[in-house]
């Protein structure tokens, strides 16, 4: 099955392309082969499950084709579209449907908001430059106690913090990166998960800025205008009359929700922009073959130090907006959990792809909150359908073409995340040790 | 010297892979390094490019000493590699692959382009193609026309024939040597000993982080000694028996 997709790549570009468009008399022969990954015993059961996957492969390659061929005007339209859908997201009649279990407007804050921000950031390491970071969790964490050490003890604004905290998780991004970077693969993702246990750790033993207890009374943000959205239609029907969407309180989630929301905005023209530049590229090429880009060429080491500052930069802002709202932060919030979470959220949305990457995450903050009513079984719940995805996409929900073609290479895939699965390097010393 | 290579040495860890590498490449050559698996051909290719540091020794690249600058600056003193593995960005188009090997130059790139596509007419009908999904003949021409893009004057080869028919193997020795009449000096590296001789000026063999000869490559195609080593010799003769055993023993383990 395996070679018989690949040859269909080849000749066509996509499995279920004929006369270059996607077509739906494909859909059961591609459920089908998806099925085929399962254990022989499960395979006819496994067929239903497989159709909804098969689809959504086929909505999603149509809408690439699609989308590749539309003028600059229809792509802005959209993402104004998408801008104006995210702005009336918090309404109650979503909500309603969305979270019937807890408070739409603070989940949307976080941790779907929060979750969104840091996949785009763990994008740029994992999914952009191809390295393993198993400690993201510590930018974040150090965005949360400068917010935190710099609102409370020292009184600064929020606006300034936020620069700040920036600027303090890109440098310590850089500062785990210069000795570790020379790592690669699996060295590098356990030097990092140390990393981002050590934050923790250091965070919990030092008395300065709380210890185990944290720090309470963060500020919020000032406030930046009164103004309200009017009790009058449409806002009464969507749900939205009566929101201060500037003024950061104690009570309402919505305002930081959208102050979430510019964040994710501004780092997504950030990222998008970097992607399709010469970095992008280096990045790219260092994912791919490390040893053939610097032999192209790319200053490898610079690229891969780069790639750790800047998510670690957006990590870091994430913290301090999260911050901003908790009012209180203790070390347990910054355990290792949450930079699994993060990279399943990358890797089950597909590594290196923008809306597949926010799509993850936006599935990995909300499915458990949603399947509240399960109580203690929601977390196997959660379990299960990531096990299903995996099965069933292997490659992420929305992978990006060159994805699927690094991985049809079998060594290129998520770039050194296969650690060093016949690299370069590994052979060269095998050779040698013999 | 275009190229010089003076006592080299090369670690793994502890254990060493270059004892005391020599050679030297001439403007215009093309030059030949053989041996078995595991002898450090690879290790000699990746030193000179800036992959591998040395632990002793010097490297010399037209006049400036080059032994401890970064590999990717190497490309613009002008060495161009085409790795072992050929090294294809599966990803990317054949065009991007290109556009990458020129990645650390500046300026217009159609001529360059023109030329590669000129060599290579399988790579111009498939512009377009990802990388990774190439034939392994394809893949070799993109690597080595990827390392052709830096405008190198020197081109570093590890294997081109490496896992290809030998049609293909044919194609890709005599487009070699079309490139060093344009004027490209070549280091090849090459377990296809007999290819490699016939195309090449000079050569050195390689035997486990050594150099063990060095002729002009006619001389050793008739060397009985290498004929036994690394051509097939003449089966069945018992001093060629004795002969095969060190390449035997290089060549055994590595088989897997």
């Amino acid at each position: 099955m395996k070679t018989n997709e690949s040859t269909r790549e080849r000749t066509n570009g996509s499995p279920t392309v004929t006369n270059g468009r996607p077509s739906f008399a494909a859909l059961t022969p591609r459920a089908r082969d998806l099925a085929g990954r399962l254990p022989a015993a499960l395979r006819a059961p496994g067929l239903p499950l497989a159709f909804p996957f098969a689809v959504l492969g086929l909505v999603a390659d149509l809408f690439r084709d699609w989308w590749g061929r539309q003028t600059g005007y229809v792509r802005w339209a959209i993402y104004g579209l998408l801008i104006v859908g995210a702005l009336l997201l918090p309404s109650e009649q979503v909500g309603g449907f969305m979270s019937p279990y807890s408070d739409w407007a603070q989940l949307l804050f976080f941790p779907i908001g929060g979750y969104i921000l840091l996949a785009i950031g763990l994008n740029v390491v994992v999914g952009q430059a191809g390295l393993l970071d198993l400690g993201y969790v510590a930018f974040f964490a150090i965005g949360g106690y400068t917010m935190a050490v710099f609102g409370t003890k020292f009184g600064w604004s929020f606006w300034e913090i936020l620069v700040l905290g920036v600027l303090l998780s890109a440098l310590s991004g850089v500062i785990l990166g210069a000795p570790t970077l020379r790592l690669r693969g699996d060295y590098l993702a356990i030097v990092t998960l140390g990393f981002g246990e050590i934050i923790r750790i250091a965070a919990r033993n030092t008395d300065y800025i709380g210890g185990p207890n944290g720090i309470s009374g963060i500020p919020h943000p000032p406030t930046l205008s009164e103004w309200t959205v009017p009790e009058s239609e449409p806002f009464t029907t969507l749900g939205l009359a009566g929101i201060a969407p500037l003024k950061y309180g104690a009570l309402d989630g919505r305002p930081y929700y959208y102050l979430m929301l510019a964040a994710i905005v501004v780092t997504i023209i950030f990222v998008k922009r970097l992607e399709s530049s010469r970095v992008g590229r280096a990045w790219a090429s260092i994912r791919e073959d490390e040893d053939a880009a610097e032999l192209m060429g790319v200053p490898t080491f610079k690229f891969k130090l780069a790639a750790f500052a800047i998510g670690a930069a957006i990590g870091g802002a994430a913290g301090v907006i999260y911050g901003s709202q908790a009012t209180s932060i203790i070390p347990r919030n910054y355990e290792f959990i949450i930079s699994a979470t993060i990279l399943a959220a990358v890797v089950l949305g597909g590594s290196g792809n923008l809306p597949g990457v926010m799509l993850g995450a936006f599935l990995v903050a909300w499915i458990p909150e949603r399947i509240r009513g399960l109580q203690e079984y929601r977390i196997l719940v959660f379990g299960g359908v990531l096990v299903l995805l995996m099965i069933f996409r292997p490659e992420g929900l929305l992978p990006s073409r060159r994805r699927k073609a690094e991985l049809a290479e079998g060594t290129g895939g998520m770039g050194s995340l296969g650690a060093e699965v016949g690299g370069p390097t590994t052979h060269a010393a095998a050779e040698v040790g013999k | 010297m275009l190229l010089e290579i003076n006592d080299i040495h090369v670690h793994y860890g502890k254990i060493a892979a270059l004892k005391g590498i020599s050679l030297e490449v001439d403007e215009g050559e093309i030059v030949t390094l053989i041996g078995a698996n595991g002898a450090g051909k690879t290790t000699t290719l990746k030193t000179i490019s800036g992959l591998r540091p040395l632990s002793a020794g010097r490297i010399t690249f037209d006049g400036k000493d080059i032994s401890r600058l970064a590999g990717h600056k190497r490309v613009l003193a002008g060495i161009g590699q085409s790795p072992e593995g050929r090294g294809i960005f599966p990803g990317m188009s054949v065009a991007d692959n290109l556009h990458m090997g020129a990645y650390a130059r500046k300026g217009d790139l159609s001529k360059e382009l023109a030329e590669v596509y000129e060599l290579f007419p399988r790579l111009a009908e498939r512009k377009g193609q990802a990388g990774g999904t190439m034939s392994g003949g394809e893949q070799q021409m993109l690597a080595i026309g990827r390392a052709l893009m830096a405008k190198p004057k020197v081109l570093l080869l590890d294997e081109p024939s490496m896992g290809l028919a030998p049609m293909l193997v044919q194609q890709i020795f005599s487009i070699i040597e079309k490139i060093n009449e344009r004027g490209t000096t070549v280091l090849l590296v090459e377990q296809n000993a007999q290819q490699a001789l016939q195309i090449a000026h000079r050569a050195y063999v390689i035997e486990t982080g050594r150099i063990v000869k060095s002729a002009a490559a006619v001389d050793l195609l008739d060397d009985p000694e290498v004929r036994a080593a690394y051509l097939g010799g003449d089966l069945g003769e018992p001093e060629s028996i004795a002969a095969d055993e060190p390449a035997a023993t290089a060549d055994g383990p590595a088989k897997d």
